[in-house]
């Protein structure tokens, strides 16, 4: 008994101990890290009304906000990539995009394809109030937890 | 919670005072685990997020609420008396809960290796984000393994209770539960590995944590079909962990061969669940009357408070498939 509750013990302490370490979780494909080296966050963006717009080739609208602001705080500029939802997330998929900006809501049916924020704030999709995310790859677990950090201090 | 009264027996068995007082610490454990359980279900369920590893677990803790239900209904239902209708009692119930709860662990067993292989084989990388606590931004990661530390601690201190119960009571659907129990820390450990694997980056770990928890799921549903399946094709009866024949055996056929009437004796012994049906077929060496099998039928009675139901049959020629010679005859 004495020395489960030992056991038990080094295993609480291991957790604080990997707790502190500010570079956990990792990206298996080292996603935040290349983008931090490089400088460069390729973002992906598709039209979506209150979300996105897309003119001639020029990304603007929050969620477009969003994704720059989430740049600046990485201290690296943002390579728009415009396209539609399908094409974007097929090329999430092959490691083309670092963040997804598409007016999803968080019941979109990519979530298993890639990876979605929580919720960072309210839309509305074909008349129904849905809750709007952000989308990075699977699995990219650094990368998600630096834009839900940034997304917390920035959203209400 | 019925009183001590309703539940101190087992179908006409009165229980002694000491499988008594096991009976009622054994239920208080029960419910014990079984609120324990439930906590752990909804905090698993709150965190699990997309891990597998978790996803597993969480589902192994659902499927251990199964054996403390089925204790708690089948102890009840076996302290009803045998009637006309149900003549043996009500002992069988201990089996049908018993089988219930392997056939779960096996089917649940084999879909959480197949879910957690194809997940493995695809590739498939778990993403995991983040919650916000009291302001600050956590990574649910964390949260994972605190919720697995919670989960795989206390069930350990409850499996090591329930044991000896198990054995005091002859209960198989209690020691089943006891060794889920006792065992739990390896899921939990395996749990908490997997999502270490995805804090580092190494994806497959999650998966493969995952794997090793439902083999080991499947390996529970495995043995504890066996047992239960011996148990109601009326097997042999043993040992409450079924490791051996019960040594009851051995003392009911030295009885029977004790007797100076008693030119030769077999025994049949199964386990209902709890209790013993006991057959004892004697050739006599010459004429017998009936006060002479009653008393045997007694004194094997006293034996053990597991052995009430005791027949003693005069034949001319022992059955086939009967044990003959006490283990330690035969075996030497």
């Amino acid at each position: 008994m004495k020395r489960w509750i030992v056991r038990v013990f080094a295993v609480v302490v291991g957790v604080f101990l990997l707790a502190g370490c500010s570079d956990l979780p990792r990206d298996p494909d080292g996603t935040l890290e290349r983008v931090r080296s490089t400088g460069v966050l390729r973002a992906g963006a598709s039209g979506s009304e209150g979300a996105v717009v897309v003119k001639d080739g020029r990304v603007s609208g929050p969620e477009a906000d969003l994704v720059e602001g989430f740049a600046d705080s990485l201290g690296v500029r943002v390579e728009w990539r415009p396209g539609g939802e399908q094409e974007l997330v097929a090329a999430m998929e092959d490691g083309e995009l670092d963040v997804l900006a598409a007016g999803f809501a968080d019941d979109t049916p990519w979530a298993d394809t890639v990876a979605v924020t929580r919720v960072y704030g309210a839309g509305k999709v074909g008349g129904d109030d849905v809750g709007r995310v952000l989308a990075v790859p699977l699995g990219e677990n650094a990368l998600l937890v630096a834009l839900e950090t940034y997304l917390d201090r920035a959203t209400p | 919670m019925s009183g001590p009264s309703r539940v101190a027996r087992f179908g006409n068995t009165e229980l002694p005072p000491e499988q008594e007082a096991a009976l009622r610490r054994a239920r208080r454990l029960e419910w014990v685990s079984l609120a324990f359980l439930t906590s752990g279900v909804v905090v698993v369920y709150l965190v699990m997020g997309n891990s597998q590893a978790m996803k597993v677990a969480w589902i192994e803790d659902l499927l251990s609420l199964i054996p403390p239900l089925a204790f708690l209904l089948a102890t009840r239902r076996a302290g009803r008396r045998p009637s006309v209708s149900h003549p043996y009692g009500h002992h069988r119930v201990v089996g049908s809960a018993h089988l219930t709860a392997a056939v779960a662990l096996l089917s649940m067993g084999l879909f959480l290796v197949f879910d957690s292989g194809s997940g493995l084989l695809a590739g498939e990388h778990p993403p995991i984000g983040t919650v916000q606590l009291f302001g600050q931004t956590v990574w649910t990661g964390w949260l994972m393994i605190a919720a697995m530390v919670y989960t795989g601690v206390f069930p350990v201190i409850l499996g090591r209770r329930k044991l000896p119960l198990a054995r005091d009571l002859h209960d198989k659907v209690l020691y089943a539960d006891a060794d889920m129990n006792k065992a739990d820390w390896m899921t939990a450990a395996a749990a908490i590995v997997g999502v270490l694997g995805i804090a580092y980056g190494v994806w497959w770990l999650d998966a493969v944590a995952a794997l090793v928890i439902a083999g080991s799921i499947l390996h529970d549903g495995v043995s504890q079909l066996r047992g239960a399946v011996r148990d109601l094709l009326d097997g042999e009866a043993r040992t409450f962990d079924d490791s051996d024949v019960h040594p009851v055996v051995d003392d009911i056929l030295e009885a029977a061969h004790s007797r100076a009437w008693v030119d030769r004796a077999g025994c049949r012994v199964r386990d209902q669940g709890h209790v013993f049906h006991t057959e004892v077929f004697v050739v006599p060496v010459g004429p017998l009357g009936a006060e002479q099998c009653d008393e045997l039928a007694e004194a094997i009675g006293r034996l053990d408070w597991k052995l009430d139901d005791v027949v003693v049959a005069p034949v001319g020629a022992l059955p086939p498939g009967v044990r003959t010679r006490p283990r330690a005859a035969t075996e030497s």
